[in-house]
């Protein structure tokens, strides 16, 4: 009898564990603690002493996070238990390194304040993920509406591009605003993107994988079949020449290529996409000045020519230097001279962490993003329904994708993109569709088979 | 606050860092490797099973003979238009129940929808999906909202038309 107590016992607790909202409870908490930390060493190290300005900055996300750890407890109790901490641990980093920049810009009369605001978009944004979760009862929903899902996207996308409302910040018409509101649609259409992926490619996943004549070592399908491809890679361009940003176009076509791979299972179409995306970032660094000037950044940062041009490597190599100076264990949050980098706030919050945690704290984070992703591959790997299993890899992907280029553009790996580093960036479109991410993961991951004793 | 105190900090702060991240390791390590580990003692303790006479109740309560799987071959139409036919589904892996005619199992029934619901096989047991139907999918009176495994006998009512697998 105590055999079959140990084989049905130790696959429940298996399951059980990762799923538990206890242990999700036990994480929040854990993960409030290092928040706090944050914050307190922040304060210890800029201002010599602790002050309870720190609650302002602690205790509204950790209120918001609470109440979303309640929805899901009421209404989704069998979702994954590690996606809300990992991404309030991320998300709570990013306001302490925001506080502490804030704290730099004060010293030196500054009025660029941005932490405040972050806090109060933190909550909002987490709201909104609790009423996804509350509203959204079946993900399944989503399936009805591909082709409207996929309208509202180039709707959106098109969105700043129009007279009046459309913004231009940083040369990328990525905003829209109305006088001191301003709204990136493009962080909301990706969300959009992914849902009509996973719809069209559910219905059409058979004909794309299964037809087509032999060349060489992989199947090419038909002519016609090569459509859909071809006028998103038109699209991704298209975007590229409207919103003059490159990666927004990368992070367009790397979802539609790594969910066409993954629901059809063939190369053949990693192979083209990669290819034509080279091709058509190489035309591009010709002939649009904007791509040049990155490409020539990217290449040779410590040029004389490069750092002193308008828009040119200056940011990288303070970038660079920041890290430099944060070696392997950082020069500890409020240590260092982040505040040099320009942007450090938002696009180069990853470097303004990298020199005050160092290298191993960067690898910490990186390795916090790599378990939040991993979480989402795993609720698609877990999930019995094909839609379900394309849209949880599809919005997985958009965490996972986003930060690989951010993060390379910090390091100089890749040209540097205007992608806002998931949860961290200051920036309340970036963190509300973020959150919406999670929420809807969180909802798939609740819908699926592995659920105890159900 | 001396050098020495924010340097312990400086050090403190990533350490913490990473024994969050290695805890969670360690607990999704069991979610990596977790079904290696139970079917390799599944396995172990299988002859056990078929064998062990105090077991037997427990296995047969599930209506079948000792160490049987339940293993059904065909989908067998209880009531409704098409009652007393069957459906051979043996090979099958997934099987789309609705009443559009692109599905395996098609169902002309006022109260279903062209995509009504999904059979998945999931290791050994067929696994029921409603596909967020209009009018629900019933297994055993129960409407199904998130996927249920079907055991031997269970009836699935969709609409006026129950079945089950054989």
């Amino acid at each position: 009898m105590s055999n079959v107590s140990l084989t049905t016992a130790i696959p429940m607790l298996l399951k059980a564990v990762p799923r538990s909202r206890n242990f999700e409870a036990v994480l929040l908490f854990w993960v409030a603690g290092i928040n706090a930390f944050a914050l307190a060493q922040v304060q210890l190290a800029v201002l010599q002493k602790m002050s309870w300005d720190m609650l302002f900055y602690w205790a509204p996300p950790a209120i918001a996070a609470g109440i979303v750890h309640y929805i899901l407890r009421k209404h989704a109790v069998g979702a994954d238990g590690l996606m809300l901490p990992l991404a309030y641990l991320l998300n709570g980093l990013g306001i302490a390194m925001i506080y502490r920049l804030d704290l730099a810009e004060i010293s030196r009369g500054g009025i660029e304040i941005y932490a405040d605001r972050q806090v109060w978009l933190t909550c909002f944004a987490m709201i909104v993920a609790a009423v996804v979760v509350r509203l959204v009862p079946n993900h399944l929903v989503l399936r009805r509406y591909p082709y409207l899902a996929g309208a509202m996207a180039v709707f959106l996308l098109m969105l700043p591009a129009a007279p009046v409302i459309g913004k231009t910040i940083n040369g990328a018409t990525l905003w829209v605003g109305v006088g001191e509101l301003s709204f990136q649609p493009g962080e909301v259409a990706k969300i959009l993107l992914a849902i009509f992926f996973a719809g069209y490619l559910v219905s059409k996943k058979d004909t794309l994988s299964e037809i087509g004549s032999r060349l060489l070592f992989m199947k090419v399908p038909r002519a016609k079949d090569l459509g859909p491809i071809l006028l998103f890679w038109a699209a991704s361009l298209g975007v590229l020449v409207l919103q003059r940003d490159l990666g927004t176009s990368i992070l367009y076509f790397g979802l539609f290529l790594v969910m066409i791979y993954t629901a059809t299972g063939r190369a053949f179409y990693v192979g083209a996409g990669l290819t034509m995306m080279v091709t058509g970032a190489l035309v591009a660094s010709r002939v649009f000045d904007y791509v040049g000037r990155r490409f020539d950044a990217w290449l040779d940062p410590f040029a004389a020519e490069n750092y002193n041009a308008a828009g040119g490597s200056y940011q990288l190599v303070q970038a660079l230097f920041g890290m430099a100076n944060g070696d392997v264990i950082g020069t500890g949050l409020g240590g260092g001279f982040p505040q040099l980098i320009p942007l450090a706030e938002s696009d180069f919050i990853l470097a303004a962490m990298g020199e005050e945690l160092g290298l191993a704290g960067l690898f910490a984070i990186l390795a916090v993003y790599l378990l939040l992703v991993y979480r989402g591959l795993r609720i698609s790997n877990s999930h019995p329904d094909d839609f379900s299993r394309l849209l949880a890899i599809g919005l997985s992907f958009v965490i996972g994708l986003q930060l690989f280029v951010v993060a390379s553009g910090v390091m100089g790996l890749l040209p540097m993109t205007g992608l806002t580093t998931p949860f961290m960036a200051a920036g309340g479109s970036s963190l509300v569709a973020n959150w919406v991410i999670i929420a809807l993961l969180l909802r798939i991951s609740d819908s699926s088979l592995k659920r105890v004793g159900a | 606050m001396s050098e020495l105190a924010l340097f312990l900090v400086r050090i403190g702060f990533v350490a913490v860092l990473w024994i969050f991240i290695l805890s969670l390791l360690s607990v999704i390590r069991a979610d990596l490797y977790g079904r290696r580990v139970i079917s390799k003692i599944a396995r172990q303790n299988a002859p056990a099973l078929a064998g062990g006479g105090s077991v037997a109740g427990s296995v047969a309560s599930l209506g079948l003979e000792d160490g049987e799987v339940f293993d059904p071959s065909q989908i067998a139409m209880l009531t409704g238009r098409t009652a007393g036919t069957s459906i051979d589904i043996a090979g099958k892996r997934e099987l789309l129940i609705g009443r559009g005619a692109t599905c395996d199992v098609v169902i002309s029934d006022e109260f279903a929808s062209n995509m009504h619901s999904k059979l998945v096989l999931v290791g050994e047991d067929w696994v029921l999906q409603d596909l967020n139907s209009t009018n629900g999918t019933y297994l055993d009176g129960r409407k199904v909202t998130t996927p249920a495994t079907i055991g031997q006998g269970a009836t699935i009512r969709i609409g006026t038309t129950t079945f089950e697998l054989r």
